[in-house]
C-alpha cells in the first residue's frame, strides 16, 4: 500500500473513518443535534480535501480506483449534497420523532459509497460502490418506521434494488467472460486489440445488462417504477438525498464505464440509449401531470430529469462530443441538485405529522393543493419554490435553462436532433405541472401551516439564490464541468 | 460427455428445480429448505469448477448463515405472518413466458460463443487457488480496496438492520 | 429709369425709416402701453406717423434736389434661391414719394383725430382697455402701406398689399364681439371676414399676375420687368394682356370695383377713423397705385386698358346710384368712395395716370374730411343720447338704455347745423369738394379726368359725367337730411359739438380740400411734371372736336362748365326734394313713391350681395356641406370606414380568425393535445399498481426488449 494510493482516496478514507467514529461517538451523545453537527463537519472536511485534490490525475490500487477531474468534481458534489441532506433532515427528524444518530452515520456511509463510485476504475469496484451507497439508502428509506409507507418504501427499494444489482453483476460477468478482465482499462485494451471475435456480442449484451441495472438506479423507463413509491414513502429528507445523490452516482458509473470502456459499442448501444432517453422523458413528464401528491410529482419529475441527462449520454460514443456529453451531464447534475434540494426543502416545510392518525399513518400536508395560499403566508418560501419550479421547467433566466441548453446543444452536436425535439416538447409538457404548483401557491386561497427551521430555511434560500445567481454567472461551473468531462484515463 | 458434464447437468437440474420450488412452495419453511437445496447445488457447481474454497464458503456462509437466518426469521415471526392467500400473482403466465424468453436469448447467446462445449483447461501446477485468493484479497495491487469496502458495507448493513429491527420500548 | 446710387444724397438712406418708425411706435405701445395713459398712447402713435411724414418729406426734397431721378435704396436680401433673387429695396421715385406723403400726412391727422374719437368710443362701447390695441393696429397699417408704396418689386408690393389687407381685417373687426350699435353680435366679425375673403379673391388675381410675370420675364423687380416689357410684348402679346387683366382682378378687390366691391360698405362697421384712413384715403387707393405703377405694361396692352377704364366707369355710376338710397351716413360715404375710386380707376385705365393720381390725392383730403366729420356727427348724437339717458332718471334708465339707437342713421338726425356748427361747416367744405364745385380741390381733379375721358373715350365721359351728377345729388341729400330741418330724434336735439382734438385735424383737412387743387392746376401741372419723372405719358394722336380743342391755360371751359352746372343742378334738385320740405320723424324717403322699384333697388344696393350669396356663397356652403356630410361622414365614415374597413376587420378578427382559426382551429388543436396528454397520463399512471412483482416484471420486459434487439442485430 503505497502512500500515494492512500492519498488518492484520502477524502473517501477520511469520510469512512469519520462515519465509523461517529457511530461510536453517537453512543455517548444525548443530543442528536451534536451528531448532526459532527457529521456535517466530517462532510465539510471531506469536501475540502476533495477540492484540494482537484486537478490531480492518477490511478491507485492497481488500477482499481482513479483520481481525475471527473472524480474530483463528483467528490465535491457528493459531500456538499450530503451537507444539504443533513440540513434538511436536522429539524425534520426531531419533528417526526425519528431522530437517531444512525441516520447521520448511514448518510455518511452512503455518501462514501457515492464517492467510491466516482473513483471507480474497475467493474468490481463499481459494483461494490453501488451496493455500498444503496444499502444505507434502503435503510434510510425505511427510517420512518413504524410508518407503513416508509417501511414499504424501504422494502420495495431493497427488493427491486437487489433485482437490478443482479442484472449488473450478470452483465459484469458477461463482460468478464468476453474480455477476461474487469478493469476498465483492461476492457478498453481488449476491445482495441480486436481479439474478441464472436465474444463481441457477449460484451455488448453484458454492457446492455449493466445499463439496465444502472438504468434502474437512475430511474430510467421502464426501470423506473420503484421511484414514485419509494420517493413517496421515504422520509422526505431521505428522498431529497436519494434524488440527488443516488442519481448522480448512478450517472457517474454510467458515464465512467461507458465513456471509458464501451465507446466502441456505441453503434449498438446508442439506439438503445436513445429509446431509453426518449421514453424516460416522455413517461416522466406525462405521468407527472396526473399526480396530486407533491412527492410523487417530484418523483416523476426526477425521472424526467434523468431522461434529460440520458439524452446527453447518447453522445457518449462519438469522440468529438464525448467530453461535451460528460461535461453537460455533470453541469446538469449540479443544477438539478440545487433545484431539487430546494424543492424538497419546501416540501419538508409543509409536511406535517397528522395528529389524528396513529403512528401507522402517513404524514400529511403533501398534496399539491396544500400549497394553496403559500404565496401570502410565506412569500419568501413561495418565491423560492417558484424559482425552483421555473428552473426545473427550464425557463429563462434560471439555471435550469442553462443546464438544459447545454444538454440540448450536446445532443444536437451528436446529430440526434429528433431527440432534442422530444426533449423540448416534453419540457414543454413539464411546464404544466411545475407551474401548477406556482398557480396554486399564488392564486388559490389557503392557510398552509409551515414549519420554520433555520437549517431548512437556509437550504431553500441558499438553493434559490444559487439557482438565480449561477444562472447569470455559470462560467466557473461550466469551466470546471468541461475540465471534468475529459476523463483522465 | 464427461463425468463433469453429467454431474453438472444433474446439479443444474437440482438447482433449477429447487429454485422453482422455492418460489412456488406454500409453506415458508419448505421454501427455505428448497433454497438450501438450491444453494447446495451451486456449491457443487463451484466444486466442479475446481473452486473448492468457493464451494466451502457457499455452504458455510450462504447455507450456514443466510439460509439458517431465513429459518430463524420464519420461526420467530410465524405467528404474525401467516399467509393464507395464493402466493402466486395473476400474471404468472406472463412472467413465465418472459423468463423463458430470457432463457432462450441467453442460451442462444452463450451457445454462439466459441468456447462453449470445451473442456475447462486444467489449473497450472503449483497454483494454490486458496493462497492466491487470499493474497489477492489483501494485496494493495489487487483486491484489498474492494475487500475493505465490502467490510464497511457490511457494517452499514448491520447498523441499518439493527435500527430497523430494534423496537424501542415505549 | 435709372438706378442712382444712394451716395447722391444721404437723405435717401433714411428711406427704411418710413417702415420702421411706425413699427417702433407699435412695439413701444405694445410693451409700455399698459403703463401709459390713453393720451400718451395716442400721441406716441401719432408722433410715429408724423415722423414718417417728415421722413417722406425729406425724401421728397431729396428727390426734387436730384431732379426726380429714381433712387433705389437697397435694404436687405430677402429671398435667394438658385436663380431667384428677390431683395428688399426701397424705391424712392416721384410716384412712390407722392403716395408716401399722402398716406403719412393724412394718416397722421387721422391718428390725432382718433385720440379723441376712440377716447369717447371705448366709453360708449364699455371697453376702455381696447384703446391701446387700436393705435397698435393703426401704426401697423402705416408700416404696411409704406412697404406697399416703397417696394421695388411686385413681390414687396404684394407683402404690403397683404399687410394692409390684414390690418383692414383687424380694424374692421375691432369691435369683434359687437355690431355697430354695441350689441353682442357676430356682425362686425362677419364684416371683417367678408372684407378679408373678398380681398383674397383679388389677391389671387394679383398672384396670378405676379407668377405669370415671373414666368415670362424671369423677375418681378420693377426695373427688370419694365425694361423687358416691350420685348416681351412684341414676342408674346398675350402674356402682357394676361398679366394686366389678372392685375385688374386684384385692383377690383383692393380698390372696391365691380365685382369685388361688396366688402367696402360692410367695412363701415369699423370705427370711423378706420373708415377714413383705410377705406377712403389710403388702402383702397392701392389698386390705383398699382395700375399707375404698372403703366409700362398697361400702355403696351391697350385692350386691357380699355377694360380697366370701363370697369372703373361702370363702377362709378353703379355705386353712385346706390348711394342715393342709403340712410346710414357712413354708408353713403362708402358708396361714394367706391364711386370715386371708379373715377380714379377709369382715369388710369384711360392712360391718364396723372389725372388719376391727382384725384387720388385730393380725394384723400376731402373724403377723409367727410368721414371724420361724419364721425364727429355720430359722436355728437351719441353724446346727446347719453345725456338723455342720464336726464331721464333711474327708473326709465334701466329700461330705456336697451333701446336700439343708431347714431349713424340719418333719419334720426336733422337740424344739426345749429347744434354742431363747426362740424357743419367742415362737412359743407367736404361736400363741395366732392361734388366738384369750383374752386375746391375736387373740381380740379375731377375735371381733369373728365377732360381726358372726353378726349380719349367719349362713352366713358358720358358715364362719368352721369356719375358726377349723382354724386352731387346724394351729397346734397345728405346735407339737407343731416344738418337742416328739425331734429327727428331726441338724441339729435341734444347733440353736442366735438372737442378740439377732433375738430382741429378736420380743419387742416378742410384747408387742404380747399387749396388742394393747387397741386396740379391746369397749365401748371405741378404734380404732372413731378410724376412725369416716373411715368411716361403717352402722346396720343387725337382728332378732337373743336370744343374740346379749346384750352384756357389748359382748362377746357366746356367740360368744366358742363360738370359744374350739372353739379349745381343736382344740388338744386336735392334741395327741392329734401331741403325745401325737410323730412320729419318717421317719414319715408320722398323718392320712394315716385321711383318705386328703382328706389328699392338703390336702397338695397341692387340686391348684389343677395345675388352673390345665392349664386356663390350658398352654393359653396352647399358643396361644403355635401362633401362634409354625405361624402365624408356618411359615405366615408359611416359606410366605408365603419362597414367596409372596420366591418371587414371585425369579421376577419372575430369570426374568421377568432372563431374559426383560433377557437375551432388552434385552440381545439392544442386543447386536444393537452387533453390527450392528460388522458395518456391518467392511463399510464394506472400501470403503477404498487406491486413489486409488477415492477420487476417491467424490468424484465425492458431487459428482454434490449437484449432481443441486440441479438437481432
Amino acid at each position: 500500500m503505497t502512500p500515494s494510493d492512500l492519498l488518492s482516496i484520502l477524502p473517501l478514507l477520511v469520510l469512512v473513518v469519520w462515519a465509523c467514529a461517529l457511530l461510536l461517538v453517537d453512543l455517548w451523545l444525548k443530543r442528536k443535534g451534536v451528531t448532526a453537527f459532527l457529521a456535517a463537519l466530517g462532510l465539510a472536511l471531506t469536501a475540502g480535501l476533495a477540492l484540494a485534490q482537484a486537478g490531480e490525475e492518477t490511478t491507485a490500487f492497481g488500477g482499481m480506483v482513479a483520481l481525475d477531474g471527473f472524480a474530483s468534481f463528483l467528490n465535491v458534489l457528493f459531500p456538499l449534497s450530503g451537507l444539504l441532506g443533513i440540513a434538511v433532515a436536522y429539524g425534520y427528524l426531531k419533528r417526526m420523532n425519528i431522530e437517531r444518530g444512525e441516520y447521520y452515520s448511514l448518510l455518511l456511509f452512503s455518501t462514501a459509497g457515492m464517492m467510491l463510485m466516482a473513483h471507480a476504475a474497475d467493474l468490481v469496484v463499481v459494483f461494490l460502490a453501488l451496493e455500498f451507497l444503496s444499502l444505507p439508502l434502503y435503510v434510510l428509506a425505511a427510517f420512518a418506521r413504524p410508518r407503513l409507507d416508509s417501511e414499504e418504501a424501504g422494502l420495495k427499494y431493497f427488493l427491486l434494488g437487489a433485482f437490478a444489482s443482479a442484472f449488473v453483476i450478470y452483465g459484469i460477468a458477461l463482460i468478464y467472460g468476453a474480455t477476461g478482465t474487469t478493469s476498465l482499462s483492461g476492457i478498453v485494451a481488449a476491445i482495441e486489440a480486436g481479439s474478441l471475435g464472436t465474444s463481441g456480442l457477449l460484451l455488448t449484451i453484458g454492457a446492455a445488462l449493466f445499463l439496465v441495472g444502472f438504468g434502474f438506479k437512475v430511474a430510467a423507463v421502464p426501470f423506473h417504477m420503484w421511484t414514485p413509491d419509494v420517493y413517496h414513502g421515504a422520509p422526505t429528507p431521505v428522498t431529497a438525498f436519494m434524488a440527488v445523490g443516488a442519481k448522480a452516482a448512478g450517472f457517474a458509473a454510467l458515464l465512467r464505464v461507458f465513456v471509458t470502456a464501451f465507446p466502441a459499442l456505441d453503434a449498438d448501444l446508442t439506439p438503445v440509449v436513445w429509446v431509453l432517453a426518449a421514453l424516460t422523458m416522455f413517461v416522466g413528464n406525462v405521468v407527472a401531470i396526473a399526480q396530486t401528491n407533491i412527492k410523487r410529482m417530484l418523483a416523476y419529475s426526477s425521472i424526467a430529469h434523468a431522461g434529460y441527462i440520458l439524452m446527453a449520454f447518447v453522445a457518449f460514443g462519438n469522440p468529438a462530443t464525448r467530453a461535451d456529453a460528460v461535461a453537460s451531464a455533470l453541469f446538469y447534475l449540479v443544477t438539478y441538485a440545487l433545484t431539487s434540494y430546494g424543492a424538497w426543502a419546501a416540501v419538508i416545510a409543509l409536511e406535517k405529522q397528522d395528529p389524528s392518525a396513529g403512528s401507522g399513518q402517513a404524514a400529511s400536508g403533501l398534496e399539491i393543493n396544500d400549497f394553496a395560499g403559500l404565496g401570502r403566508r410565506r412569500p419568501a418560501l413561495a418565491a423560492a419554490m417558484t424559482v425552483f419550479m421555473l428552473s426545473l421547467t427550464g425557463m429563462p433566466p434560471t439555471l435550469g435553462l442553462v443546464g438544459k441548453f447545454y444538454l440540448f446543444r450536446t445532443v444536437i452536436e451528436a446529430g440526434q436532433v429528433w431527440l432534442a425535439v422530444i426533449g423540448v416538447l416534453t419540457s414543454l409538457i413539464s411546464a404544466y405541472y411545475y407551474l401548477r404548483v406556482v398557480v396554486v401557491m399564488y392564486m388559490r386561497e389557503g392557510a398552509p401551516e409551515t414549519t420554520r427551521e433555520p437549517w431548512l430555511d437556509f437550504t431553500w434560500a441558499v438553493s434559490a439564490l444559487a439557482t438565480v445567481i449561477l444562472s447569470f454567472l455559470p462560467m466557473a461551473l461550466f469551466a470546471w464541468a468541461s475540465a471534468a468531462g475529459v476523463m483522465g484515463f | 460427455m464427461t463425468g463433469a458434464q453429467i454431474l453438472f447437468l444433474v446439479c443444474a437440474g437440482l438447482i433449477l428445480g429447487s429454485a422453482v420450488m422455492v418460489v412456488t412452495a406454500r409453506n415458508l419453511m419448505h421454501a427455505a429448505f428448497w433454497l438450501i437445496a438450491a444453494l447446495f447445488g451451486v456449491a457443487v457447481v463451484y466444486a466442479i469448477l475446481q473452486a473448492g474454497f468457493m464451494a466451502m464458503i457457499q455452504v458455510v456462509i450462504y447455507i450456514g448463515a443466510i439460509a439458517i437466518m431465513f429459518i430463524f426469521a420464519d420461526m420467530l415471526t410465524r405467528r404474525d405472518v401467516r399467509e393464507s392467500r395464493a402466493q402466486i400473482g395473476r400474471n404468472w403466465p406472463v412472467a413465465v413466458l418472459l423468463g423463458l424468453l430470457i432463457l432462450a436469448g441467453l442460451t442462444a447467446l452463450i451457445l454462439a460463443q466459441p468456447g462453449v462445449g470445451r473442456v475447462a483447461p486444467a489449473l497450472p501446477s503449483g497454483l494454490d487457488p486458496v493462497a492466491a485468493l487470499g493474497k489477492a484479497l489483501v494485496s494493495p495491487d489487487a483486491y484489498v480496496l474492494p475487500f475493505e469496502v465490502a467490510s464497511v458495507l457490511l457494517l452499514s448493513a448491520l447498523v441499518g438492520a439493527v435500527y430497523l429491527a430494534f423496537l424501542k420500548k415505549q | 429709369m435709372l438706378l442712382s446710387e444712394t451716395a447722391i444724397s444721404p437723405l435717401f438712406s433714411l428711406a427704411p425709416l418710413i417702415v420702421f418708425l411706425p413699427v417702433l411706435g407699435l412695439l413701444l405701445n405694445i410693451i409700455f402701453g399698459g403703463r401709459m395713459g390713453e393720451k400718451a398712447i395716442g400721441w406716441l402713435a401719432s408722433v410715429a406717423s408724423g415722423l414718417t411724414f417728415v421722413v417722406s418729406s425729406l425724401l421728397a426734397y431729396g428727390l426734387w434736389a436730384a431732379h426726380g431721378e429714381t433712387v433705389v435704396v437697397p435694404f436687405a436680401d430677402w429671398i435667394t434661391i438658385g436663380s431667384l433673387h428677390i431683395p428688399w429695396n426701397f424705391r424712392v421715385d416721384t410716384l412712390s414719394v407722392t403716395m408716401m406723403l399722402a398716406v403719412s400726412g393724412v394718416g397722421t391727422l387721422i391718428h390725432i383725430y382718433a385720440i379723441g374719437y376712440m377716447h369717447e368710443d371705448v366709453r360708449f362701447k364699455n371697453d376702455p382697455k381696447r384703446f391701446r390695441r387700436f393705435f397698435v393696429f393703426l401704426n401697423l397699417f402705416i408700416a404696411m402701406m409704406m412697404i406697399l408704396v416703397s417696394g421695388d418689386s411686385y413681390l414687396m408690393l404684394f407683402v404690403g398689399w397683404e399687410g394692409v389687407g390684414l390690418c383692414s381685417f383687424l380694424l374692421i373687426g375691432f369691435w369683434y364681439d359687437m355690431d355697430t350699435l354695441g350689441r353682442p353680435s357676430w356682425a362686425n366679425s362677419n364684416a371683417a371676414k367678408k372684407a378679408f375673403i373678398t380681398n383674397r379673391i383679388g389677391d389671387f388675381g394679383f398672384l396670378l399676375a405676379a407668377l405669370t410675370m415671373f414666368w415670362a420675364f424671369g423677375s418681378v423687380q420693377f426695373g427688370e420687368v419694365f425694361g423687358k416689357a416691350e420685348e416681351i410684348a412684341a414676342a408674346q402679346p398675350a402674356v402682357i394682356i394676361a398679366i394686366t387683366l389678372f392685375m385688374l382682378i386684384g385692383v377690383t378687390g383692393k380698390s372696391a370695383q365691380i365685382p369685388l366691391y361688396v366688402w367696402l360698405p360692410d367695412a363701415m362697421a369699423g370705427p370711423t377713423p378706420v373708415s377714413a384712413l383705410i377705406h377712403a384715403a389710403t388702402m383702397v387707393t392701392a389698386g390705383v397705385y398699382l395700375v399707375a405703377r404698372s403703366w409700362p405694361l398697361y400702355t403696351l396692352a391697350p385692350d386691357a386698358q380699355y377694360i380697366v377704364a370701363m370697369v372703373g366707369a361702370v363702377t362709378a355710376l353703379f355705386a353712385a346710384t346706390i348711394a342715393v338710397g342709403q340712410y346710414d351716413i357712413k354708408k353713403v360715404l362708402a358708396y361714394s368712395t367706391i364711386s370715386q375710386l371708379g373715377f380714379m380707376v377709369a382715369a388710369v385705365g384711360m392712360g391718364a395716370f396723372v389725372a388719376g393720381m391727382f384725384h387720388l390725392v385730393t380725394h384723400a383730403f376731402f373724403k377723409a374730411l367727410l368721414f371724420l366729420s361724419a364721425g364727429s356727427v355720430i359722436l355728437g348724437l351719441e353724446r346727446g343720447h347719453h345725456h338723455l339717458a342720464h336726464h331721464k332718471g333711474h327708473e326709465e334708465h334701466e329700461g330705456k338704455h336697451e333701446e336700439v339707437f343708431d347714431p349713424g342713421d340719418m333719419r334720426n338726425m336733422g337740424g344739426l347745423r345749429k347744434r354742431m356748427p363747426v362740424t357743419f361747416w367742415l362737412y359743407i367744405i367736404g361736400t363741395l369738394a366732392l361734388a366738384g364745385i369750383f374752386p375746391f380741390a375736387g373740381f380740379w381733379s375731377k375735371d381733369e379726368i373728365l377732360l381726358d375721358a372726353a378726349k380719349l373715350h367719349p362713352e366713358i365721359f358720358i358715364i362719368l359725367t352721369t356719375a358726377a351728377f349723382f354724386t352731387a345729388f346724394y351729397m346734397g341729400r345728405q346735407i339737407w337730411m343731416v344738418f337742416f330741418g328739425e331734429p327727428r330724434h331726441e338724441a339729435a336735439a341734444h347733440a353736442e359739438e366735438s372737442p378740439k382734438i377732433i375738430t382741429v385735424p378736420l380743419m387742416v383737412l378742410a384747408g387742404l380740400s380747399v387749396l388742394g387743387g393747387a397741386l396740379n392746376l391746369p397749365g401748371v401741372h405741378t404734380l404732372g411734371h413731378w410724376l412725369e419723372h416716373t411715368i411716361e405719358l403717352a402722346e396720343h394722336e387725337l382728332h378732337l372736336p373743336a370744343w374740346l380743342e379749346i384750352s384756357w391755360g389748359g382748362l377746357n371751359p366746356v367740360v368744366a362748365l358742363v360738370s359744374t352746372l350739372l353739379a349745381l343742378l343736382a344740388i338744386y334738385i336735392s334741395w327741392l326734394i329734401y331741403g325745401r320740405k325737410p323730412l320729419t320723424a318717421g317719414q319715408k324717403d320722398p323718392l320712394k313713391k315716385p321711383l318705386g322699384f328703382i328706389f328699392t333697388g338703390m336702397e338695397n344696393k341692387w340686391f348684389v350681395d343677395e345675388g352673390y350669396w345665392a349664386v356663390f356663397v350658398n352654393r359653396y356652403v352647399d358643396i361644403a356641406r355635401f362633401l362634409a356630410d354625405v361624402v365624408d361622414w356618411r359615405f366615408w365614415h359611416d359606410w366605408f370606414h365603419d362597414k367596409v374597413i372596420a366591418g371587414t376587420y371585425v369579421w376577419l378578427s372575430h369570426i374568421a380568425l377568432n372563431r374559426y382559426a383560433d377557437q375551432k382551429g388552434i385552440d381545439a388543436f392544442f386543447n386536444g393535445l393537452g387533453d390527450l396528454t392528460k388522458r395518456l397520463s391518467a392511463f399510464l399512471r394506472r400501470l403503477q399498481n404498487g406491486f413489486v412483482r409488477s415492477y420487476a416484471l417491467a424490468v424484465m420486459l425492458g431487459v428482454i426488449v434490449i437484449v432481443g434487439y441486440l441479438l437481432m442485430k
